[in-house]
This record gives C-alpha cells, sequence and structure tokens, in this order.
C-alpha cells in the first residue's frame, strides 16, 4: 500500500500580499517596474502590469527571461496562440490559457487571481501563479523583494516497514542532519523558505511525526524538518546530490531476525545452462532470469473459453477469485515482464473482459471478469499456463486462490511466498495501450530469398559515426568485432556470410547521412537476395540503470527469427530484454527477416564489463549462430514468406 | 395595474443569474483527461500520469482547439513525468516549438537537442513510443510526424528509428 499525503503549500496568498504592497501606490494600473533579488542577483520585472491589485508579468520582460533560464524553465508561447505553456526543471508542465483563469501545474487544476491576456503581441500571467509553478515566493527584505526558493511540498509515503519523504524545492535541496537521537532527526535546509509550517502526524513505518519551522532571515532562510522516530526506527542520511527532490528514509524497527532473512533469500541452484554472471545489484533476479509473457489470447469453444498465456522462461503465479457477485479472476505471474502493450478487451462468454498488464516492475497481472460463478481451471506448462473457464458454475467450496511456477524451475524468491493481497483485480489505473492487444503488423512480405544460404550481418555504426563511447569501449569496435566472430561460426557451419563492412568504415561515404548510411546497409542485403539480416550493436543510456539484452524488430517476419536469437542469448549472462518492435530504419526495410541485436549497455557497469570481455562477445556471437540455425531449421525457406 | 413586487423578482432574477455565472466561472471546468505516457526503464513497457484538457473555449474554432490540445499534449510527453519517476527521458533541453496538424496525422517539431541522444536503440525507442502514445491518445489523432527544428528527418544523427514518415502505434 502507498499512503500518500502532500501538504498543502499556500503561498500565493501570502505573495499576494506582498505585491499589492508595492503596486496598490496605482490603483489603476500599475506599471512601475519590479526589482526581486534571487539567488544573489537581482533581477528587473519591467514588462509589469496588474490585474485586480493582482501583478501580471509580460512574456517577452527581459526579467523574466533571466528568471526563466535561472530556474531551467522554458516558456512556449506565440502571439495569437491561447496556451502559455511553461516547463519547470521538475519537470512539469505549469500551462495558462489566454482568457481562463484555469492554470494547471502538472495533473493538478488551479485557479488563478486572472486570467492570462493578450495585449499587443504580449500575453501577460498571473505573476504569483506563475512564482508558484516555480516553486518560488516574492518575500518582504524591508524595502527589498526577494524572491525566495521554497520546500514546496514533502510528500509522506508510507510503505509497509519504511516511510520515505520526498523533498521538493524551487532549489537544489542540500539537506545537512544537524541532530540526531534514538527519538528523532532534525535536518536542515538552507537557502529555502517555506509555507508548510507545522507538524504532522504519521505514525506508520518508523515515524511519530514530522515537524516543518522556517528560521534565518528572508535572503538566507533555513527550514527545519524534525522527524520524531518510534522506538528503535532508524533514519538513513540523506542523499545529498544538489537536485531539486530529495528522499529522506526512515525503517521501522526490524520485527525478528526472519524478516532479515526475508529480505535476502539464498538463491536456489541455478537451472542447467544458465549463467550468473550478471548484475551484482540484481543479481537474484538475474540468476533467475526474468521470464517474458509474450502473448495472451483468448478463444472461445462449446466448453466455454480458454485463456493461453504464453510464457518464455521460468516464472511462479498466483491466482485469486472473489466470490460471486464478484465474479473476477486474476492471475499474476511473478518474476515476469509483459511483452507488448497492455491488453484490453471483450471476451466470448462466459468471460467478459480480459485484461493483462504489468502491475509492478516483475509481475504480470491477468484479470478475467465473468458473468456468472463458472468453473476455473490453471493449467501450467513449460511455456505457460492456460486458463479453462468452463461453462459449469464453480462449488461453493472450491479453492478461491492457488499458486504454481511455469517452467522448470522454483524461483527462489517464492521460498517464502509473499501472501497476495485479495484486491479488487482491476484497481490500478488503466494503463497504456489498452486498445491494442498485441504487436500489430501490416501485411507480410511474399520474399522468397534468391540467395536463401547467405546471411548479411550489419555491425552497427563505423567509420564517422564511431556509436556509443564508453570508457574505452567504442560500439561501433565492438559490433565488428561481434560481427566477425558470428561470421566465423556460420562459415564454418556452411553458411555464406557477408558482413556490411569489414573495418571501421562508413557503409556509404563518411559524413553521410544516417538515412544514406542506414539505406546503405539495406541495400547490402535486399540486393545480394540475402536469408537473412542481423544487425549488431551495443545500447546506452543517460544513466547506468538500465542493462540487458534487446532484441528489435519492425516486420512480422522478424518475429520467429528474433525469437530463436533471443532465446539463446537468453543465457548470456546479463538481462534478457525481450523482444521489442519498433520503427528501426534496417528492420523495416530489409525485405528478409532481420532482428537488431543491442547486445548489452555500454552505460551499465556490469554489462560494460561483459562487453569488454572477448570470451562474452565470442559467447553472444555463438548464442545467435545458434538461435540463427535453431530458426533456420524451424522455418526453412519454403515456408519463411509464410511465417 | 403591475404587481410592485415585479422590479423585485426582475431584481432578484439578475442578482441570481449574476451568481450563477459567478460560481461557474469560479469553478475550474472538469474537462477530459488524457494519458501522458512514459516509457518505464525496461525499455518498453508503458507507464502514465493523467492531465486534464481544457475545454474549447468561447471563441475557439474546432480546429485551434484541436491544435492546442496536441500542443498540450506533445509538451506534456516530451516534458515527462517528474523526476522522482523512473522514465526514459528525451535529452535534456529538448522541447516543442511547434505543432500542426493535418488529417489524423499530428506533425510535432523539435528542438535541436533531441539530437545529442546517447547512442542505443533504447532511448529513441522509448521516447519516441511515449510521444506518439501520448499524442494519439487524442481522438481523431493516429500518426505522428517527428521534424526536428523545422526539418524532417530521415533518423537521428546515428540514430536507428526512422522518422521520416509517420509513426502510430502499430510501430510497437
Amino acid at each position: 500500500m502507498n499512503l500518500t499525503n502532500r501538504f498543502a503549500a499556500p503561498i500565493g496568498s501570502l505573495t499576494a500580499a506582498a505585491v499589492f504592497a508595492v503596486v496598490g501606490a496605482a490603483p489603476a494600473r500599475a506599471d512601475a517596474p519590479l526589482t526581486v533579488v534571487y539567488q544573489g542577483q537581482s533581477i528587473r520585472f519591467s514588462h509589469i502590469d496588474s490585474k485586480g491589485g493582482a501583478p501580471a508579468i509580460g512574456v517577452n520582460d527581459p526579467g523574466f527571461a533571466t528568471l526563466l533560464r535561472s530556474t531551467s524553465s522554458l516558456l512556449t508561447w506565440k502571439p495569437g496562440e491561447r496556451y502559455v505553456l511553461i516547463t519547470t526543471s521538475v519537470p512539469t508542465v505549469v500551462s495558462f490559457a489566454i482568457g481562463d483563469r484555469r492554470y494547471d501545474i502538472g495533473p493538478i487544476v488551479l485557479q488563478a487571481a486572472f486570467a492570462p491576456y493578450q495585449r499587443g503581441s504580449e500575453a501577460f500571467l498571473p505573476l504569483n501563479e506563475v512564482l508558484r509553478g516555480l516553486d518560488l515566493a516574492l518575500r518582504d527584505d524591508g524595502a527589498t523583494k526577494v524572491l525566495q526558493p521554497q520546500l514546496a511540498s514533502l510528500e509522506v509515503r508510507t510503505l509497509r516497514d519504511r516511510v520515505t519523504l520526498l523533498a521538493h524545492g524551487g532549489a537544489p535541496l542540500r539537506p545537512r542532519v544537524i541532530a540526531q537521537s534514538s527519538s528523532s532527526v532534525t535536518y536542515a535546509f538552507d537557502g529555502v523558505g517555506t509555507a508548510l509550517i507545522g507538524t504532522r502526524q504519521i505514525n506508520a513505518g518508523g515515524v511519530r511525526s514530522v515537524q516543518v519551522t522556517v528560521s534565518g532571515t528572508v535572503r538566507a532562510p533555513v527550514t527545519t524538518v524534525i522527524v520524531a522516530l518510534q522506538p528503535g526506527a532508524s533514519a538513513r542520511p540523506p542523499q545529498n546530490n544538489g537536485e531539486r527532490d530529495v528522499v529522506l528514509a526512515v525503517s521501522a524497527a526490524r520485527a525478528s531476525p526472519q524478516s532479515l532473512a526475508e529480505e535476502s533469500p539464498t538463491p536456489e541452484p541455478e537451472p542447467s545452462g544458465a549463467n550468473n554472471a550478471g548484475n551484482a545489484s540484481d543479481a537474484n533476479a538475474t540468476a533467475n532470469g526474468p521470464a517474458t509473457v509474450t502473448s495472451v489470447t483468448s478463444q472461445a469453444s462449446d466448453a466455454g473459453v480458454t485463456v493461453t498465456v504464453a510464457v518464455n522462461g521460468n516464472a511462479s503465479f498466483a491466482w485469486h477469485r472473489l466470490r460471486d457477485p464478484d465474479n473476477r479472476f486474476w492471475i499474476d505471474v511473478k518474476n515476469a515482464q509483459l511483452q507488448g502493450p497492455p491488453i484490453d478487451q471483450a471476451s466470448a462468454s462466459p468471460v467478459i473482459s480480459m485484461r493483462a498488464r504489468q502491475i509492478d516492475a516483475t509481475t504480470v497481472r491477468i484479470a478475467l471478469t465473468l458473468g456468472q460463478p463458472n468453473t476455473i481451471t490453471v493449467t501450467p506448462s513449460s511455456n505457460g499456463l492456460q486458463i479453462q473457464v468452463g461453462n459449469d458454475a464453480v462449488s461453493d467450496d472450491a479453492a478461491r486462490s492457488g499458486s504454481g511456477t511455469i517452467g522448470s524451475v522454483v524461483s527462489s524468491g517464492e521460498q517464502n511466498p509473499v501472501p497476495v493481497t485479495p484486491a479488487p483485480a482491476d484497481n490500478a489505473p488503466s494503463d497504456a495501450g489498452t486498445s491494442d492487444g498485441g504487436w500489430k503488423f501490416g501485411p507480410r512480405s511474399s520474399y522468397v530469398p534468391t540467395n536463401p544460404r547467405l546471411i548479411v550481418i550489419d555491425p552497427g555504426h563505423g567509420g564517422s559515426d564511431s556509436g556509443s563511447e564508453h570508457g574505452s569501449l567504442k560500439e561501433a569496435d565492438l559490433a565488428l568485432d561481434m560481427a566477425k566472430r558470428l561470421r566465423d561460426i556460420l562459415v564454418a557451419r556452411g553458411w555464406q556470410v557477408k558482413l556490411t563492412r569489414e573495418t571501421d568504415v562508413d557503409v556509404y561515404a563518411p559524413n553521410d547521412s544516417p538515412h544514406d548510411e542506414l539505406q546503405a546497409r539495406v541495400d547490402v542485403a535486399n540486393k545480394a537476395g540475402a536469408r537473412l539480416f542481423v544487425s549488431i550493436h551495443a545500447n546506452a543510456f543517460i544513466n547506468s540503470g538500465p542493462y540487458g539484452t534487446t532484441c528489435y524488430i519492425s516486420k512480422p517476419e522478424d518475429v520467429p527469427l528474433a525469437r530463436n536469437v533471443e532465446a539463446q542469448l537468453a543465457q548470456d549472462g546479463t538481462k534478457d530484454d525481450g523482444v521489442v518492435k519498433s520503427h528501426l530504419y534496417v528492420t523495416y526495410h530489409t525485405r528478409m527477416p532481420a532482428v537488431l541485436v543491442e547486445t548489452a549497455f555500454l552505460t551499465n557497469p556490469s554489462d560494460y564489463a561483459l562487453l569488454a570481455s572477448a570470451a562474452w562477445r565470442q559467447k553472444v556471437a555463438q548464442e545467435i549462430a545458434d538461435g540463427i540455425g535453431q530458426y533456420t531449421r524451424a522455418y526453412p525457406v519454403s515456408n519463411q514468406a509464410g511465417q | 395595474m403591475r404587481s410592485p413586487r415585479f422590479p423585485l423578482l426582475v431584481a432578484l432574477l439578475v442578482v441570481v443569474a449574476a451568481a450563477y455565472w459567478y460560481f461557474h466561472s469560479q469553478r475550474a471546468p472538469n474537462g477530459e483527461t488524457i494519458a501522458v505516457y512514459h516509457t518505464k526503464l525496461d525499455g518498453t513497457s508503458l507507464g502514465s500520469m493523467r492531465v486534464s484538457m481544457r475545454p474549447r473555449a468561447p471563441g475557439e474554432s474546432a480546429a485551434e482547439h484541436r491544435h492546442n490540445q496536441v500542443l498540450y499534449a506533445a509538451v506534456e510527453a516530451v516534458t515527462g513525468p517528474p523526476s522522482d519517476v523512473n522514465a526514459i527521458r528525451f535529452p535534456p533541453g529538448t522541447h516543442v516549438r511547434s505543432v500542426a496538424i493535418d488529417g489524423s496525422t499530428a506533425t510535432v517539431d523539435l528542438s535541436k537537442e533531441v539530437e545529442t541522444q546517447t547512442g542505443g536503440s533504447f532511448g529513441e525507442n522509448g521516447e519516441f513510443k511515449a510521444l506518439v502514445y501520448t499524442v494519439t491518445s487524442l481522438p481523431g489523432i493516429d500518426a505522428v510526424q517527428v521534424t526536428v527544428d523545422g526539418s524532417r528527418l530521415e533518423t537521428l544523427p546515428g540514430g536507428h528509428l526512422e522518422l521520416d514518415q509517420p509513426l502510430r502505434r502499430s510501430d510497437w
């Protein structure tokens, strides 16, 4: 359960009073410039207007531009347009509309003192509301006006045995612990004021209460947050990385040594063939290899409705049903990822609707709503499970819940299964793509390879485009290395192989356009009439979090190839992120079955170590070759076009 | 002879009408909401936050209203969720320069910063999936043509995703 309790931030009223004192001298309209001090710099607002006593700021005001720049915010508006949108550094969108008093801060709808208006070619916005959106407040320091960053919210999140306080400020927050005892911890936030003054009782997750006070001066305020702890609770040192959001975390007292043991279960022995050289921080998940729910389909027959859940990998499941008249049934597939968008579709009788979605990072929930309390049989298998909904009524003493495993190994996390709360099957907000019940493709091509023994391997990037670079590794080099290893294996197995590039060069021309470059790679395969196209890459992201192997596809005929390659790569030692459909140029425009393998993330330390290892690159090449072998045996050329 | 109460009734009606108008204008109109999607760090699944759309204003034509809704949805999608939500995000500084609508295709013009990608399919795929899902959650919009700084690109530099034709939900 996640209880959220956000302190209200009534900043606007105070600011309005302060500014009214300044502009009040000119009752009809006050165009007098307003000079404020923000973070030590003086900013002069010259396009100041007033409406009903409240100040308005013109969007072309140079001082306003300075303020937006200083707060890493951006304003989107053109003369004649109705919407004036400010993107803040939170990030969130503060939206105003000409002629409408309503303004929105992200999902929150608020009412401004007056409606924004356009005069000449300039829009004027209510200043106090703009400042509130930027988490700032206008304060008097004698005769000087100070724009004071605010501790704008302190969100209390209660999660079973712990509480996190998410502090959000109008400036980077650097909390200091200024006092700590067994009964309380006191944090000081320098440089921010707040309107959140007061005490809140929490009485959960180790926290008794949270008290907020402000001291210091208008220009150098200090907001103090005193967290009173329950007996035995402990506070973790705060993050202090200069972000505008910081987390203060408190854990309740440990109930017993057993609860510790439950948090770090001993992993089960490895399933045969699996390799756990994966990410150390997520060793458990890696060792068990997250499963993928690849499809959820239903079929009606005289005997009722059969829902088939295809699962690739090992997973456990738990099912629950509610009592008549609430005839809902759901099954949670744990340690699993849902492939493709969530599913929400009507079903044939006796099932009314079927939904499938990812309810948390590792759980896929398939929920059925029945018209009547019919029998339901759950049958697991090595590659998924079947849910049979019969036409007969279920007996009163039939089981209301159950669990089991899919695949060949019991997940270690399930030795002490967490009781599943019999929550309504459908209590979370509806998620993406509800109308899309899986991948949709255009028509299949009728491609027949003129060169059925030829496989084209495309080492990504090269020459003037080195791809991602991290540490001493370049994506272009890694891709070429793996491509050559793959070529050698395939050639030894009797395939003809053509690489789109054999050295570190551009395939089309140096410094060519991305389109020419990618089309040149596609041309190599299309012109040669190749059987298959395999592009090899290394992934990257702006932070080190994501890791794993992903097989990207675009066409329907890519699916079986990618599934076979992915099934082999699932053992490559990093996470299997499955097959992902996207509109990538090379998979989209090649005429033959194609897959783009993003082998691992250069930006993740443990993936980086794998990519740096020649032995691992050889292993990846071997697994891709094995996947190609499995695919070509299962789909001979005569069947390829139809698959 | 007229009832002496007639002017009083008229005055009362005026007061009631004024009060109705006043309270009505005070109330934040509770219009339709749409889902603003973000792609989670698994690279494929979508999370969402619902934002409230403004109803059509007096004097705002149907075409203008549609344009404004697309603009708002695109700006929300490119902005992404608050920083405490783990999501694949557009490169810092990327913003919506303008939008245009032609039939059921919305053109979203992004700023140059979108070209400062880190290089993998992961980011590109996640960013544009969220943008396309968000904008196509508006009724009547089923495709998004991305342009960068006013020009149509085939792909991003060093990129993977094809951008020279409109993207649809069915691309994912």
